[in-house]
């Protein structure tokens, strides 16, 4: 029994230290490509709910798969601007690490935003739905507002 | 028998008339009412609150205090909600036209185009005393206007004159026959009410609007943003964007791809397209189709 326990402890001491390892070397590059990466993915999410919100496509049922994609890449926001990976002409503005309190309130209303819209999907409602889709929108601009570097 | 019929049937048509006075008020109040509220929507298709309105959370919008920075200095916008002392309380009806058409103050001295006077010489009479019974049906608030903070060149009103006599042309919007009623309405919010080449069409050296270059971008547009071209070149501009793409970009701010607009373009959605209609919102689309 001690011997098992040792084992585990063991084992998982090592995976927890790979863990780290992976999460301390991650190069700046590769955590500015992955971060565009999550963002193009949320945006195609946001693209194809409007068109369902719209209702200029039929749902088929997917709405809810598109809400879920957005909800969470939400969540994974607050891991995706380590300090340093404003590399590469990078559109993350230096403000996103001098004022991460603020950030943070930002990435916060973005996921609080998408959560409730897959709850609207999940209720059916097409005028929660098309509010909760509203504020969705105006989570976005709000972080883009003030975080990200204007090229339009 | 009959007295007292006529005597009841009486009563109750006045009774009814008190009734429909209750409900619906006098005439002259119910025309009041809507005009306000037509002033309402035409002060938000007229972008005026993002400017008029300080930076801070709780600023009270109208009051003014927004610090618009330009390349020939930093411009204060002033209090325009109806306050005698401070605001425009004391504004007579002309003097509210005179400003929107000539660019003059009650004083006749002559306007930065910082406001947008440039544009908005092009509104309607009507629509312009709408927007005025609006703004006076608002609280006044008492806040003194700051001075701007200009460089001496360019620090007294008749610099601001000779630039007018310059590049200033008053006049207003003519529709074209040649083209829908659709596209009339949407060249009349783009082109004047809603001001969108004072961001979007580019400037010269001294700041006039480059009318043979409309909306085709602006690389010195408002706080340091680049103003995108919104023309109909298909590469450069919207070309590529549906009506509806456009319509729904001016209502929640998403690009055709999914991604959301932010800075200045955001306070615009925010505070003037997303309140218009959507058929106001495919008129200015239309129109925007053709700017080539």
């Amino acid at each position: 029994m001690l011997k098992k326990s040792v084992a585990l402890t063991i084992s998982l001491t090592v995976m927890l230290a790979t863990t780290l390892v992976a999460v301390a070397d991650t190069a700046p590059e590769d955590a500015k490509v992955y971060r565009t990466s999550v963002m193009t993915t949320l945006r195609g999410h946001v693209g194809a709910a409007s068109m369902h919100v719209r209702g200029l496509v039929d749902d088929n049922g997917f709405l809810t798969a598109h809400a879920a994609g957005l909800a969470n890449g939400a969540r994974e926001l607050r891991y995706l601007f380590p300090a340093g990976s404003d590399v590469d002409e990078s559109e993350a503005l230096p403000v996103i690490w001098e004022q991460p309190e603020e950030f943070q309130k930002a990435i916060d209303s973005a996921q609080k935003a998408t959560a409730a819209f897959s709850e609207a999907v999940a209720g059916g409602d097409k005028a929660a739905i098309g509010a909760a889709f509203r504020d969705v929108g105006a989570a976005c601009r709000g972080c883009h507002d003030r975080f990200r570097l204007d090229t339009d | 028998m009959t007295g007292s019929g006529s005597t009841l049937t009486s009563l109750l048509s006045v009774s009814s008339l008190a009734a429909a006075w209750l409900l619906f008020g006098t005439p002259a109040l119910q025309a009041d009412e809507e005009l306000v509220e037509r002033g309402k929507y035409l002060i938000h298709a007229g972008g005026c609150v993002t400017c008029h309105t300080a930076e801070e959370d709780d600023a009270v919008p109208f009051a003014g205090g927004r610090a618009m920075e330009s390349p020939f200095g930093t411009f204060y916008v002033p209090n325009i909600t109806p306050d005698r002392q401070t605001g425009i309380g004391d504004w007579s009806d002309e003097a509210f036209v005179r400003a929107f058409w000539d660019g003059v103050n009650p004083s006749d001295e002559d306007y930065f185009p910082a406001f947008p006077f440039t544009s908005y010489t092009g509104v309607a009479r009507d629509d312009l005393l709408a927007m005025k019974a609006y703004l006076f049906s608002l609280e006044p608030v008492a806040k003194a206007n700051r001075e701007h903070d200009l460089p001496f060149m360019m620090s007294s009103r008749r610099g601001a004159g000779a630039w007018k006599s310059r590049y200033f042309r008053a006049g207003r919007f003519e529709p074209d026959p040649g083209q829908s009623d659709e596209w009339n309405r949407g060249a009349y919010l783009v082109r004047h009410l809603g001001h969108c080449g004072e961001c979007h069409t580019p400037r010269s050296r001294l700041g006039a609007i480059r009318d043979t270059h409309e909306l085709r971008g602006n690389p010195d547009g408002p706080g340091d943003e680049k103003a995108p071209n919104i023309t109909s070149d298909p590469d450069d501009g919207i070309g590529r964007w549906t009506l509806k793409d456009i319509e729904y970009f001016l209502d929640i701010g998403m690009l055709p791809d999914g991604d959301f607009t932010g800075g200045t373009m955001s306070a615009v959605i925010e505070d003037n397209t997303s309140q218009l209609t959507s058929e106001d919102r495919l008129a200015i689309a239309t129109y925007l189709k053709t700017v080539e």
